[in-house]
């Protein structure tokens, strides 16, 4: 077995320094050893996009990612939006447009869409659509997700002003 | 999987028969191939590393010929098995004189494949196992034209040294092969969703070459 | 008066936490000195095992242990049926091989588990597979359905003789006399797809055994948690309630799930037992598609029998239905494709036939949908079929046909998955086709615009197709109502929830009697510790069954409170109200008692009771239906398909759905829209395919496409008809399937109407650019 090695990984604002196996996925890193179990795994390969966090700002996909990848980075994860008494606007929109069944793939979901609305901060329906297009779900048909995203920009522009 | 085809050596047959009798020619043909060991008169045994698409691993193979007619034509058994899954079946292998500087190779093979490589590496097999042919022969004929040249300087083709293709060469053939499988047919208008898929194939592929290594 | 809450598109109560990371799915579980277990499966389809070597696996750090068949010993044995046979059917033959969880001396499919390994972490269980070595005698592979049961096969299991695993022959009526007196004939060969459920959540087991206190506590992705804790207890030998079954939060179910008496459930427990560890697994992305159930591979040889007016006299239907390698799961699937054939239209005489196939493939259970899909699709080509041959509209053949409202209750005389007769409880198939008629204008689309679009070169078509769910069938489902000290109420049932939104839906049932804020009921499903009846989650059967369940329970709880109110507010019954959590005197609202405190008085602590007094403001109650509720609809789509690249554009997709009195009529849009999308996944996107040797080569979101955001229709319109079940005093039907079952039929009808010039006869389920792109290749030769 390959000797460990030591990382330095601020997630959710809080600084972690382990040592892990240089094959240790990032996914289960954030999952397992620090015990944030909102992110979730859903094909070990980079498609389903459940696993999505934030990485320095930019949404990834953190089964395909070793932890030593992320040495020196800023993750951010589900956890890091809303908590259930106060939800994040984007969590709000979810559920009022019924955007998630059984809620596995949403964390990915909300996550991409943290980063997206990041950079278009008004989008139309195509657009909304578009952006979710890398992020699997087998419950909703997608409609849903679309208007929430929608919705959710719309929140968090009142939420600014 | 059925395999079929032909090449044509420039070499007389009885030559190419000695060539493919002598299992370091035979190892050095074959990518990945790490060693073969001629165990009887019609026994190979070996090692070889394969990688196809996201699937890669260590095989364990027997080769083993079957009705050998030198220096006409052989039966070729093939049996492989390891990390990845397995591979198994049979070849024809004929060689025919064309004129007494030249052979022509047909062959035929039924190839029955397991495992993840069937699984996951499917998509991948076609091309790769094109692939593999060509780098095959390629070497082959190098093999030939450097063991006729030993024998016309009197020397014994036990001291050429035959050179393996490189990792590198056999990774471009078979991206070539895979482009060249797809524009060809009649799907070729598809290409546009295949490749984003095959982009992701090969960082997996290079992730998992990490994550075994 | 309680204000009702039926109807009414509450927000849901468990997204909070689904949406904040607060939920726990079977991943998320974790002890201190759990172990991990790596299942090693088959690369080989069909094989007799020469030997098993784990001694090299063994000796890698970390490696807890590994068990192959053999190392099980006595405790090795094959399943029991989930599903018993179909012996109602007078004449029915049916094999049973139930499902050998790890295969001991012959393998029957790749993928099929051959040990188990036990280790630190899944990491080093993972590496040890690579290090278990498998000796097999191949043998051939069996994976063509007819030519599976022709003499010479070789047999999965050589003790039958056949790979024929059943045949059940039903007949209504004499077709062949129908045939002979008929104008026109037509005969079709129709194939329907191998599909996955597709759950995003793979599926995962955690056991832990006290050894202290003998109790196995359990956690499963299962959709039925009641019939695999007693599985276990059968296997282990242990009391049911020795057994805590639990279901955590599950990422999708669709079917497989409800799968017991596997390797997981049946073999982690007993390492669990003796290891005295905690163990889980969970199942990675390319075992799901390997090992996990999937279905809808079946071959038709259909006929319909017409009069020239189009008046349909007969239908026959003969069909090889895939099994798999074993057949645990009974004949639900193929016996719910003989009931879907017909239930849209009056067919005098049905003649259908099941030959069902033992092969080399994963075993076979319900994918959502689950052989009503099959049926939809046979009868709905086959009128397409008699359509082009009769010259007459297709939307008119089918109104001319169709059961007429004052048709119900329609027996149909065929023997459901229930083993009852299929009765349709109710019904309006005509408004269900007018309304999607209208809003896709399609009378106007046929004649003016269609005409204008084909002088422009362009490709454009109609579908519209009819369709039935049959939901909710039997036996039973129970559940417990009990209100708190704290004035709150749980809603206990040992159900299963797979993101069907039941916290809601029964909250909104129990509230609409009890009087109290949809929040302030906790819903518990799937906890064989707090409820220990009950089946599972299939065939669409949750809100109905349950739904009804909790409706009862929670009139009895009403009616105890009253009793009790009105001993306590010295007021007559009839004068009360409960309200705002409380009960009151309806003219004097001042003067009234919290529930809470009601629940403190319903429990005495001292004293004296009256006999026969039951404490507690709490009832359980159970409901089974005669036979199953059958929700209708029509499905209009208008395609854009590009000629050149045979790559068709969804433009407009009208789906008119009956699911009798809606719940929650947000969750059953969201029920419908899911449902689309994995029916226009099957028609255009997601195949399971084995190669020649039985090696399944879409095991990986690679090769089995997915349908994404950008392959669906912009916008979903969902209409609504509402024709309550009078089986039931919700009026409620099932809903989960509809969306899934009436997709393919409509969709290559619409392709074909949309490549006119072509005379396309597509008779399979299951298309690709590629395929379609052949088919009209095919056409253009012909």
């Amino acid at each position: 077995m390959a000797d460990k090695m030591k990382v330095k990984i601020t997630v959710n604002g809080t600084l972690y320094e382990r040592e892990v196996e240089p094959r240790l996925l990032l996914s289960d890193f954030i999952r397992h050893d620090l015990g944030l179990t909102g992110t979730h795994v859903g094909c070990e390969h980079g498609l389903c996009g459940a696993c999505t966090v934030l990485m320095n700002g930019e949404a990834v996909r953190s089964c395909i990612l070793f932890t030593v990848m992320a040495d020196g980075a800023d993750i951010k994860t589900v956890e890091s939006l809303g908590t259930m008494e106060k939800m994040h606007p984007i969590q709000e929109a979810f559920q009022e447009k019924h955007a998630l069944q059984c809620g596995f793939c949403t964390p990915g979901f909300l996550m991409t869409t943290v980063e997206y609305l990041g950079k278009n901060p008004n989008p139309t329906a195509e657009e909304a659509r578009e952006a979710i297009d890398g992020n699997f779900c087998r419950c909703t048909g997608y409609e849903n997700i679309v208007e929430a995203v929608q919705l959710a920009a719309k929140k968090m522009a009142a939420h600014e002003q | 999987m059925k395999i079929e085809g032909e090449h044509l050596f420039n070499g007389p047959r009885q030559d190419v028969w000695d060539m493919i009798q002598d299992p370091v020619v035979l190892a050095s043909a074959v990518p990945g191939m790490d060693k073969l060991d001629k165990v009887s008169e019609t026994e190979y045994q070996g090692k070889m590393n394969i990688r196809i698409g996201p699937v890669s691993g260590a095989f364990d193979g027997k080769l083993t010929m079957q009705n050998p007619v030198p220096p006409e034509s052989t039966t070729l058994l093939v049996e492989g098995k390891g990390a990845p899954g397995f591979v198994k079946g049979a070849g024809n292998a004929q060689f025919i004189e064309q004129g007494p500087e030249q052979t022509v190779l047909k062959y035929d093979a039924d190839l029955s494949i397991g495992g993840t490589l069937a699984s996951v590496g499917q998509r991948m097999i076609d091309s790769v196992a094109k692939s593999m042919m060509r780098t095959a022969f390629e070497t082959l004929d190098a093999a030939l034209a450097a063991r006729l040249a030993a024998k016309a300087a009197g020397k014994a083709t036990e001291e050429v040294e035959y050179k393996q293709a490189s990792e590198s060469d056999y990774a471009k053939a078979v991206a070539k092969d895979a482009m060249g499988g797809l524009t060809s047919s009649a799907e070729g208008k598809l290409v546009i969703y295949i490749i984003p898929m095959i982009v992701v194939v090969i960082v997996l592929a290079v992730l998992l070459s990490r994550c075994s290594g | 008066m309680t204000e009702s809450l039926i109807s009414k598109s509450i927000k849901r109560n468990e997204d909070p936490r689904l949406l904040t990371g607060n939920s726990t799915f079977i991943d998320d579980i974790e002890f201190p000195g759990m172990l991990h277990v790596a299942i090693k499966r088959s690369d080989y389809a069909h094989g007799v095992i020469k030997s098993i070597d784990t001694s090299e696996a063994k000796k890698i750090p970390g490696v807890v242990a590994i068990y192959t068949a053999e190392d099980l010993g006595d405790y090795w044995k094959a399943g029991p049926l989930q599903v018993p046979p179909p012996t109602a059917i007078p004449g029915a033959i049916f094999h049973a091989r139930p499902l050998e969880c790890i295969a001991k001396n012959k393998i029957r499919f790749s993928g099929e588990p051959i040990a188990v390994v036990v280790a630190e972490s899944r990491y080093i269980a993972e590496d040890a597979l690579d290090y278990i070595y498998l000796d097999v005698e191949m043998l051939d592979y069996v994976g063509d359905l007819e030519k599976a049961v022709e003499p010479g096969s070789a047999l999965v299991h050589e003790d039958l003789g056949s790979n024929l695993a059943a045949d059940v022959v039903q007949e209504v009526g004499n077709y062949e006399k129908a045939a002979a007196e008929a104008d026109v004939v037509i005969k079709k060969r129709i194939v329907t797809t191998h599909v996955a459920g597709g759950a995003i959540e793979n599926r995962g087991f955690v056991a832990q055994w006290d050894d202290n206190m003998k109790i196995l506590n359990c956690w499963a992705t299962t959709q039925g948690p009641i019939p695999m804790r007693n599985s276990i207890a059968r296997y282990l030998g242990l009391m049911e309630n020795q057994i805590r079954m639990i279901n955590p939060s599950i990422g999708g179910g669709f079917g497989p799930k409800i799968m017991s008496s596997q390797i997981d459930d049946v073999i982690i427990p007993w390492i669990a037992m003796k290891l005295k560890k905690p163990i889980k697994w969970f199942e990675d992305r390319r075992e799901n598609f390997l090992g996990t159930t999937s279905e809808r591979d079946q071959v038709h040889y259909a006929e319909i029998a017409l009069k020239n007016d189009g008046t349909i006299l007969g239908v026959k239907d003969v069909f090889y239905h895939n099994t798999g390698a074993y057949d645990p799961y009974g004949m639900t699937i193929p016996l719910n494709t003989q009931t879907h054939v017909i239930s849209n239209y009056k067919v005098p005489n049905y003649y259908t036939e099941i030959k069902m196939v033992f092969t080399n493939q994963m075993v076979v259970t319900p994918v959502r949908g689950a052989g009503r899909s099959h049926g939809i699709f046979v009868m709905e080509r086959l009128l397409d079929a008699a359509a082009k041959k009769l010259g007459m509209d297709p939307v008119e053949l089918r109104r001319k046909n169709l059961l007429p409202p004052e048709a119900f209750p329609f027996k149909t005389g065929v023997t459901g998955q229930d083993f009852v007769e299929n009765i349709l409880d109710s019904g309006n198939y005509p408004m269900a086709l007018e309304k999607t008629v209208q809003a896709l204008e399609y009378d106007k689309f046929k004649k003016e615009i269609q005409p204008k679009l084909r002088a422009e070169g362009k490709h454009k078509g109609i579908g519209i197709i009819m369709f039935t769910e049959g939901t909710a069938v039997g036996p039973y489902e129970g559940a417990k109502v009990m209100v708190g000290v704290t004035g709150k109420v749980n809603v206990v049932c040992a159900y299963s929830n797979q993101g069907q939104g039941h916290y809601t839906t029964l909250a909104q049932i129990c509230a609409s009697q009890l009087g109290v804020k949809v929040t302030d009921i906790n819903v518990v499903i799937g906890d064989t510790g707090q409820f220990q009846w009950g089946v599972g989650a299939f065939a669409s059967r949750g809100i109905t069954l349950v739904g009804t369940a909790v409706h009862q329970a929670s009139l009895k709880v009403r009616e105890k409170a009253l009793e009790l109110g009105s001993k306590l507010l010295n007021t007559p019954k009839e004068e009360l109200e409960l309200e705002d959590g409380c009960i009151r005197i309806a003219d004097l609202p001042e003067k009234s008692i919290s529930l809470g405190e009601l629940a403190m008085k319903a429990n005495p602590t001292r004293g004296t009771v009256e006999e026969g007094m039951e404490p507690g403001l709490e009832a359980a109650a159970y409901y089974g239906p005669p036979h199953g509720a059958t929700g209708f609809g029509c499905l209009g789509m208008i395609i854009d398909v590009d000629a050149e690249t045979c790559k068709p554009k969804i433009e407009r997709l009208v789906l008119t759905d009956d699911c009798g009195t809606p719940i929650n009529p947000m969750i059953v849009d969201g029920q419908l829209h899911g449902g689309l999308q994995m029916g226009i996944g099957e028609s255009f996107y997601e195949k399971l395919v084995y190669d020649e040797y039985g090696q399944m080569v879409t095991a990986s979101y690679m090769d089995y496409l997915f349908p994404q955001a950008s392959d669906m229709p912009a916008k979903m319109e969902i209409k609504h008809s509402v024709t309550p079940s009078p089986l039931n005093p919700l009026g409620v039907k099932g809903i989960g399937e509809a969306g899934a079952i009436c997709v393919p039929a409509c969709f290559m009808q619409a392709l074909e109407d949309a490549l006119y010039e072509n005379d396309l006869d597509i008779v399979e389920s299951s298309l690709n650019p590629s395929m379609l792109f052949h088919y009209v290749q095919k056409a253009k030769s012909a």
